[in-house]
């Protein structure tokens, strides 16, 4: 039962979705766009276990008194601070959005700016012409480096014509291939599971 | 320089994360932690108030429409592992959302990329420019050398091996476009946090 | 030679120092380079242009503040451009972020051109489902929307009551930082009901969108910081984009030296050997 139920929901609701799409009455279009409905709802309870797993991991840090469990009082601290400010003032409220443009923002904005910093560390240790291949990779992109930014049309006027070209052709030509590999690869990988074939998904093994 | 205390405090966590530059510290890691506790709290607020507020639990508390419960109970499902003898429940919002997901991923794929893509790559060789035909005949063979090189059930010898090996010529020209790319991303969020310190916080442009 | 070892060992913070005052100096001292505009770009001005006063645009914001740098310019030189043609500006995300990053555009820019909430724009906030939730929203919107993001009924504001189905839609501008985003627009949303698609993307995207201009499920694209900077320019609005092209254009400089250098140590390398 622990097994068979979820191998029927999925199949079940999987396979009339599929033929929904073919039969143009409004019944089946009208099921469909409610389980359609319903997916959306379920998902919204995806996110709230994904919160509370962040409470209940940095909670038990504390408890357990682990390696850095100062840090996550600080964490637990500004999570019921957002929620409160939230769910007391609303979305719209001042203390919410102020935190969100002052805080939220900065730090979620510089965390990714510190890529920048090491792809210039890379660039200086790592980018190395070990191979004919590696080297055209590495002129493919020198070339849209300098032809893609201002300097690059300042040098010459047909530089970003070149880059163009190159995006439109060699790129897409090989990113096309990737796609319908992937795509392929995918779709295999939906009718497995629709076929309750592949059931990793559902984790607990085979019980 | 700037007198509001909301830029001084986005200055200051902007510098505190980036003294992780310098080495590691205790002000990057209260940066850090308080970056996740705010998200988390953001993503709490935000779907309540935009989605499962009016979309799930008013129609179901205000308008009696018990067709909600549905979503909801089987959204409820997800907290199973809580309780060990019926954690096996949590298979159930599971199956359901990679059910409908799935369908739906055979459906558009064939029709919103499979299609289209290969519609696209069937291209004029003739009544065109000479550049274009050039340009259409490599983007042909670039496709086609691309896949072949994924076909791993035969040796890449002779002209299958060809193929292959131009098919590695086109892929590393698209990484190399994606690599250069990806250092300008990367450096654009960069201009963008020095653009706020110059120009918000210390005011100097 | 002892200087190329002493490079090869050079502490990674002096890299970290040269390119911080690579971006900082240009800011500073802005060297005016001239922003080139391409075609993909281009597309979408075009396609704005044409369209006509009243119409509906659903504007997408799909990323978070990791990529707010690229994308905030690039939303808030279209929402501009929208305003100025006196298109309906429908806003929302499959980001739980993007609403409210987009929001702080929309409310700077509307009051400047008389803009009333709810007539001529709304907010509808965040969305959740990714692909499924596009399949849905197209074939009818009051399933998925009740209120904008502040929790008031939608059938409250005209514009909320004038959207019902993705016929009544006009262009998607999608400001897309990953998944869900540009992706599921094209193959969910425009694949089944013919919705033309624009796209601004981050630069790490940008190149994955090729096809799909080449194929016409695009409409056209704003990759990275200098689409957005392309944009400014075809408005004429020189904003925060644009002041960061000077800096761009320098660090990319500075990068290509140091795959050069990198690449003179790793000759010298296997000459030693």
């Amino acid at each position: 039962m622990k097994q068979t139920i979820p191998l029927i929901i999925v199949f079940g609701f999987g396979f009339f979705v599929i033929i929904a799409f073919f039969i143009p009455l409004s019944a089946f279009q009208d099921a469909s766009q409610t389980f359609e409905t319903w997916y959306t709802g379920v998902i919204a309870f995806f996110v709230f276990i994904g919160i509370f797993n962040i409470v209940k991991v940095n909670a038990s840090k504390i408890q357990r008194r682990l390696s850095d469990w100062q840090y996550s009082i600080i964490l637990l601290i500004f999570l019921a601070l957002m929620m409160a400010a939230g769910f007391i003032g609303g979305p719209n409220g001042g203390v919410f959005n102020y935190l969100f443009e002052h805080m939220q923002i900065p730090l979620g904005a510089t965390m990714f700016s510190l890529l920048a910093f090491f792809v210039a560390s890379a660039a200086f240790r790592a980018f190395r012409a070990r191979t004919p291949e590696a080297t055209l990779l590495l002129i493919a992109a020198v070339i849209v480096m300098i032809g893609r930014v201002p300097i690059g049309y300042y040098i010459w006027r047909g530089f970003p014509d070149v880059v163009e070209w190159m995006m439109n052709v060699p790129n897409t030509a090989a990113k096309r291939g990737i796609l319908f590999g992937a795509d392929l690869g995918l779709i295999s990988m939906a009718l497995r599971v629709l076929l309750g074939i592949e059931r990793s998904y559902m984790g607990g093994g085979r019980e | 320089m700037s007198t509001e205390i909301g830029v001084w405090i986005a200055a200051l966590l902007t510098l505190a994360i980036y003294s992780f530059l310098y080495k590691d510290n205790p002000f990057y890691k209260v940066a850090e932690n308080i970056f996740v506790g705010v998200s988390a709290g953001y993503w709490a607020v935000v779907l309540w108030f935009n989605y499962a507020w009016p979309n799930l639990f008013e129609p179901l508390i205000m308008r009696g429409n018990f067709i909600y419960l549905i979503p909801i109970i089987v959204g409820l499902m997800m907290f199973a592992p809580l309780i060990p003898k019926v954690s096996w429940l949590i298979r159930i919002p599971l199956t359901f959302t990679m059910g409908v997901a799935m369908a739906l991923v055979i459906l558009q794929r064939i029709q919103g990329e499979i299609f289209p893509q290969l519609q696209a790559t069937f291209l004029p060789l003739i009544g065109v420019s000479p550049m274009q035909t050039i340009s259409n005949l490599l983007i042909i063979f670039g496709v086609i050398s691309t896949l072949i090189y994924f076909y791993f059930s035969k040796a890449h010898k002779g002209v299958l091996g060809v193929f292959a090996k131009l098919g590695i010529w086109f892929m590393m020209v698209a990484f190399g476009a994606s690599f250069g790319y990806t250092v300008m991303a990367r450096i654009s969020l960069l201009i963008g946090r020095v653009y706020f310190l110059l120009h918000n916080w210390l005011q100097l442009i | 030679m002892k200087f190329l070892e002493r490079l090869e060992n050079l502490d990674r913070r002096i890299l970290f120092l040269l390119v911080g005052l690579a971006v900082i100096i240009p800011l500073i001292f802005p060297l005016g380079l001239p922003v080139d505009i391409t075609r993909p770009v281009k597309s979408v001005f075009d396609r704005v242009e044409e369209l006509p006063e009243g119409a509906i645009v659903v504007v997408s914001c799909d990323y978070d503040p990791g990529s707010e740098a690229e994308l905030t310019p690039a939303t808030a030189a279209f929402v501009e451009h929208c305003f100025r043609r006196n298109l309906r500006v429908y806003m929302m995300g499959l980001w739980p972020a993007g609403p409210e990053l987009g929001n702080l555009s929309l409310e700077s820019i509307a009051p400047r051109y008389g803009k009333e909430y709810g007539v001529d724009y709304i907010n509808i906030g965040y969305r959740p489902g990714g692909p499924v939730m596009l399949v849905s929203l197209g074939r009818n919107v009051a399933d998925l929307v009740r209120a904008d993001y502040a929790g008031v009924p939608i059938d409250s504001f005209p514009l909320g009551r004038a959207l019902k189905s993705a016929r009544d839609i006009d262009l998607v501008m999608t400001l897309s930082a990953g998944d869900p985003g540009v992706l599921h627009w094209i193959i969910y949303f425009s694949a089944r009901y013919g919705t033309p698609i624009a796209t601004a993307t981050t630069a790490i995207m940008a190149p994955q969108q090729y096809p799909y201009l080449s194929s016409g499920q695009l409409v056209g694209l704003l990759g990275g910081l200098k689409g957005a900077a392309e944009y400014e320019t075809l408005i004429e609005m020189k904003a925060r984009a644009v002041a960061g092209m000077d800096s761009q254009s320098i660090v990319h400089l500075l990068l290509v030296v140091f795959i050069v250098i990198g690449n003179v140590i790793l000759l010298y390398q296997k000459r030693r050997i």
